[in-house]
């Protein structure tokens, strides 16, 4: 098999090893690195995740297609994900929603041409009290506005 | 007011171990350190300690669950899995106070004779993620966690497993088999994880809040703890988020038995822009709706279970008069359809009709008879399943309709939303 | 022991048992899906609730073990609303396959809509969530995610019996699927059983696909020919056709459960078949009557035990026989033959795969009751010899090939034997070389016993009587004997089973009632 963990990651995994009393329970934060390191989790990576902890193919992916946060395709630079439940809802998620799709130029789910962005809507990301609430990649955008979403996006580079 | 978590939030400082210790953190562990176990335990049933999770199971008697023999060694796992829409109190407790978490982790640890914790986060929180492995990293450096933790003879290891975006995940035996490495798929019940958890070992799971709130306990006693609350069978203050447009969203640490309509009007400033209030959504997405008129009520478990709803997670989304109920709905419905594990048939089958019918109905294509549909179809979720997110769907689409019926009505009679399909 | 009370009826069962299993002692239906007697507990389905006293909710029977006093209902018009309830959610994204779905008859969604359902669909067509239909996954399976009811039955099988977990859940909510992870297709040697275990058509067999109605078949409770595990099977078949095989459960043998090569084994009954009696005069073989070809074996036998005495008369014995088949035959050999040439051979061609589950290297199911009836594997080498030395002038073979040997080896050693007899089921090397073949009987064209390799002697059953001109082989062994002067009086397999147990010591004791449908573990060695 091409694909391998760089030496580098290969110590976190077999770090990560010994805080579970087995292999399967490693399977969550193994999926994590991989996605870390090959940028999605490809048909391929799968293949490498479930050879090196000794499962099947069908049981890896099964947890990687359960979680939302394990992208099986792969994404923009960005991954802007706008929260679209109620709270946001009701401080103008959705006016924020359609904003970035026209700014950007893509609906919700599709990512820009030039790959820097992908625009998805996500369920709510437990910032209710700052709504509306975007995340990008790991960070979390809060109290957004059109001014604020533009200052942000125009900063992604 | 006694302030039991949130005292020292505002200061930047407190997430490090010399600034918490500094300010009396780490004092209670030391006491529980020189108490009996059962005398740990004994405080914090005083304390009518409820769940902060959602569902307010007393923390003691859940405790009690153990077995007795201490063959088989014990886990705890804390359920950091915020995900409840309306809930974002644990968020500020792992990233503003994250050592009254690990303290209140040992502390509960040694009381259960347990020597290994699982702090199962959201995967979306990754920066209280890090924020907590720092402090976890902290206390393992300076002795409070590891080995022989401040020479008291007590072993105990803290991993942070990360989730990685599932609802279901907060249900605790999707807790657990999320952290075994699984599809987060709720457990059949019995067993139950206080005799076969985590790797088949004897479990308890609790909520962030929950754990916090034992230091706290532990050095004024559970009697006091209980005082606080304000309530017969809740003791102790909450973390109560209000979001929605009020003049001032965000967590406010209350007693238990606190006025709705204080939390609303007084704490969060009243609805902004001029805006007057329709609907609360008390406890988190799952709770039965209030209208603008019942809102008379205190916060704690038993009172708002007479009242019709549910206290939960203390979330409260505030819904503010010119909101389309039927689109309010049709968001939550797609929630709970998207966060259905599909493990059983009612949850999964039900929550996407459910959705689908409410789409129909927003965009003017309602029929006659959806409304009987989809209390019909909300009667055969309703305990019917393995886990209660069909419930949790179930109470609001039921409350909505019955408090709010008319919408529904004229929508599917007009064929139209009356508020233009918009927020 | 706990009693509990059951729609009213008092019920005494053994602790742990659950309401579901309870239900089934007393013949009470609880309807399921996702429980399977031999796999773990799912709970998913939530087709068998039922009401219990002290409970507020409903509680699904498949996970609720009986407890002293407790009050079970299960006819209520609270449960029966509640399964209909269920049903109903089961069946809005299930695609209208019936008039081309294989499992029409069987199937799990058909029966329980007839009993608890007749409701009409209030869900669009439009609406249904589709998935991907006839997917080949491998092995003997094709796969249709979209009548797929997630009950997880294939994927437990997978996990808890063949420890290969092919099949997963993929995706999550009303998506969620059950599928292999591309370019991993199923890969053991039990695929067969995810269709007897898939209760709706999303699971079915690739062999038996658009093959046959099931409510066309017929059934014979048989055992599987296919090895010396002895798995108990029921054969299906219309008219004299055979079309599949499905296991039959017997804890003691094959749990639930055969394997992929044995359940493909049915097909011998119907290919290839010898259906008519044979005689070979000057070369070219020709069809004969039963009369004609009984009087020209005989005759020729009884010359050759004339002119060269009965030791260059030999008979090799078959373990694909039955145990009333080959004590008939060494009963032939010792009593009217006279000769001492009498042997059998465990081997055969192909692969001896075995496995540690069901699958054994014997690919004999009679090997044990051969040795047990005192049939002799050294002889075989013996009696090999003596042909290819030209010793033999009349050999009567049994079966349908000869040990392990190729058709050439086998072509070669009956070359110059001066007079083969078959007496065998299917065409083949020892067919065309054989001067009178005496077709027999298939597995599901008479009744009798197998003894398997652990020793359990099991009953197979009649289906259909011989296909064409064939007979049951102990009437043709009968037949033989009689023709020269042996005056047996065998009526059947029945007779013949209590002679053997009458004078055979591992078999004393026995009875076709004792051996009832799961037999019985002869005593002794052989």
């Amino acid at each position: 098999m091409s694909l391998a963990f760089s030496e580098e990651t290969r110590a976190k995994h077999d770090r990560l090893l010994t805080r579970y009393p087995n292999r399967e329970a490693a399977i969550l934060p193994t999926l994590y690195l991989a996605q870390r390191e090959f940028g999605h989790l490809s048909d391929e990576v799968i293949l490498y995740v479930a050879d090196l902890l000794g499962f099947t193919p069908a049981r890896i992916y099964g947890v990687a297609t359960f979680y939302t946060m394990y992208n099986k395709k792969p994404v923009g630079k960005y991954h802007l994900q706008v929260c679209r439940n109620l709270s946001c809802s009701l401080m103008g998620a959705e006016h924020l929603i359609e904003h970035v799709a026209m700014k950007i130029g893509v609906k919700p789910g599709e990512t820009t041409a030039d790959g820097r962005f992908t625009l998805s809507t996500v369920e709510c990301l437990g910032s209710c009290g700052t709504a509306p609430v975007m995340q990008v990649n790991d960070d979390y955008y809060e109290n957004l506005t059109e001014e604020s979403i533009d200052a942000i996006l125009d900063g992604l580079r | 007011m006694e302030l039991v978590l949130t005292k020292h939030f505002g200061n930047e400082r407190y997430r490090h171990l010399d600034t918490y210790t500094e300010l009396g953190g780490y004092e209670a562990l030391r006491k529980a350190f020189s108490m009996s176990k059962e005398a740990i335990v004994e405080e914090v049933k005083k304390a009518n300690l409820r769940g902060r999770g959602g569902a307010g199971f007393p923390a003691g008697v859940k405790w009690g669950f153990l077995p007795k023999d201490l063959s088989r060694p014990r886990v705890l796992v804390i359920n950091a899995d915020e995900g409840e829409p309306g809930t974002f109190k644990d968020r500020l407790i792992m990233s503003r106070g994250p050592h009254l978490l690990i303290e209140g982790i040992v502390i509960t640890c040694y009381a259960l004779e347990t020597h290994v914790c699982y702090i199962y986060i959201r995967g979306e929180f990754a920066r209280e993620e890090r924020i907590l492995q720092e402090a976890v990293d902290e206390a393992y450096a300076k002795g409070f966690l590891g080995k022989d933790i401040l020479g008291a003879g007590f072993d105990l290891d803290v991993t942070i497993h990360r989730g990685a975006g599932a609802y279901i995940c907060g249900e605790e035996t999707s807790t657990i088999n999320s952290i075994e490495g699984k599809r987060g798929w709720p457990r059949v019940k019995p067993p139950f994880p206080a005799s076969v958890g985590a790797f088949g070992r004897p479990t308890i799971v609790n909520n962030v809040e929950t754990i916090a709130d034992v230091p706290w306990i532990v050095t004024h006693g559970g009697d006091r703890f209980h005082a606080l609350g304000g309530a017969e069978k809740n003791g102790g203050t909450r973390l109560v988020g209000v979001s929605g447009p009020v003049n001032r969203p965000g967590i406010y640490e209350l007693p238990a038995a606190v006025s709705l309509r204080e939390v609303i009007y007084t704490h969060a400033g009243g609805l902004k822009d001029g805006k007057t209030l329709k609907a609360v959504i008390p406890g988190g997405s799952s709770t039965p709706v209030l209208k603008a008129n019942e809102i008379d009520v205190t916060f704690d478990i038993e009172s708002m279970q007479k009242a019709g709803t549910m206290t939960g997670t203390s979330g409260v989304i505030v819904i503010p008069e010119g909101t389309c109920m039927v689109r309010a709905l049709s968001v939550l419905m797609n929630f709970y359809a998207h966060e259905s594990c599909g493990q059983c048939t009612p949850c999964r089958e039900g929550c996407g009709w459910l959705a689908k019918i409410l789409h129909r109905i927003e965009n003017g294509q309602g029929r006659k008879g959806d409304v009987a549909l989809i209390l019909d179809v909300c009667d055969h979720m309703m305990g019917r399943t393995i886990c209660a997110l069909a419930d949790a769907a179930v109470m609001p689409a039921q409350s909505f309709i019955w408090k709010f019926r008319e919408e529904f009505d004229q929508h599917i009679r007009d064929q139209k939303c009356p508020y233009g399909n918009r927020f | 022991m706990p009693n509990f009370t059951l729609n009213g009826i008092s019920v005494d069962v053994p602790d742990g048992t659950t309401i579901l299993q309870a239900a089934k002692t007393v013949g009470i239906e609880i309807p399921h899906y996702c429980y399977h007697p031999k796999l773990s507990i799912a709970g998913n389905c939530r087709m068998c609730l039922v009401e219990v006293e002290k409970f507020p909710k409903l509680q699904i029977a498949c996970n609720t073990h009986v407890t002293e006093g407790m009050v079970v209902k299960s006819n209520t018009e609270k449960v029966k609303e509640a399964v209909t309830g269920v049903l109903e959610l089961m069946l809005i994204h299930h695609p209208i396959d019936c008039p081309i779905c294989d499992q029409a008859g069987e199937c799990g969604l058909q029966i329980y809509y007839m009993k608890y359902g007749l409701h009409k669909s209030r869900y669009a067509l439009e609406d249904k969530v589709h998935k991907k239909k006839v997917q080949d996954i491998g092995g003997q399976i094709v796969l249709d995610a979209e009548r797929c009811i997630l009950c997880s039955r294939c994927i437990r099988f997978l996990q808890e019996v063949t420890h290969t977990s092919e099949l997963e859940f993929f995706q999550r909510s009303n998506h969620s699927e059950i599928s292999i992870f591309p370019g991993e297709p199923l890969n053991n040697n039990y695929t067969g059983n995810l269709a007897d275990i898939c209760p709706v058509g999303a699971l079915t067999s690739k062999d038996f696909r658009f093959k046959c109605r099931v409510w066309f078949l017929r059934g014979a409770k048989s055992i599987c020919p296919g090895c010396a595990n002895g798995c108990n099977v029921e054969a299906h078949f219309k008219g004299d056709i055979l079309y599949r095989f499905q296991p039959r459960q017997n804890d003691e043998v094959n749990q639930t459960w055969m394997c992929d090569p044995g359940r493909l084994e049915y097909k011998r009954a119907n290919d290839a078949r010898l259906l008519t009696p044979v005689v070979r005069e000057d070369g070219s073989p020709r069809a004969a009557s039963w009369e004609a070809v009984f009087s020209a074996v005989a005759f020729r036998l009884w010359e050759t035990m004339e002119k060269d005495g009965p030791e260059s008369v030999a008979v090799i014995a078959s373990p694909q026989f039955s145990n009333e088949e080959l004590y008939l035959t060494r009963k032939l050999a010792e009593e009217v033959l006279r000769t001492p040439n009498l042997g059998f051979s465990p081997r055969t061609p192909g692969n001896g795969i075995s496995d540690d589950f069901l699958i054994k290297a014997d690919k004999n199911p009679n090997t044990r009751g051969a040795q047990l009836l005192g049939i002799s594997e050294e002889k075989f080498e013996d009696i090999v010899r003596k042909v290819a030395g030209g010793k033999v002038k009349a050999l009567l073979v049994f079966g349908n090939s000869i040990a392990d040997f190729s058709e050439e080896e086998t072509e070669r050693l009956l070359a110059d034997v001066p007079f083969v007899v078959q007496v065998g089921t299917n065409e083949g090397v020892v067919s065309r070389a054989a001067h009178a073949v005496l077709p027999s009987a298939s597995f599901v064209e008479r009744g009798g016993t197998f003894t398997n390799h652990a020793g359990r002697v099991q009953r197979f059953w009649m289906g259909f009587p011989p296909r064409g001109k064939s007979r049951n082989a102990i009437e043709i062994i009968t037949g033989l004997a009689n023709r020269l002067g042996a005056g047996w009086k065998f009526a059947g397999e029945s007779s013949v089973f209590r002679a053997i147990t009458g004078s055979e010591a591992p078999f004393a004791g026995m009875s076709y009632e004792s051996l009832g449908e799961s037999g019985h573990v002869a005593g002794g060695k052989g």
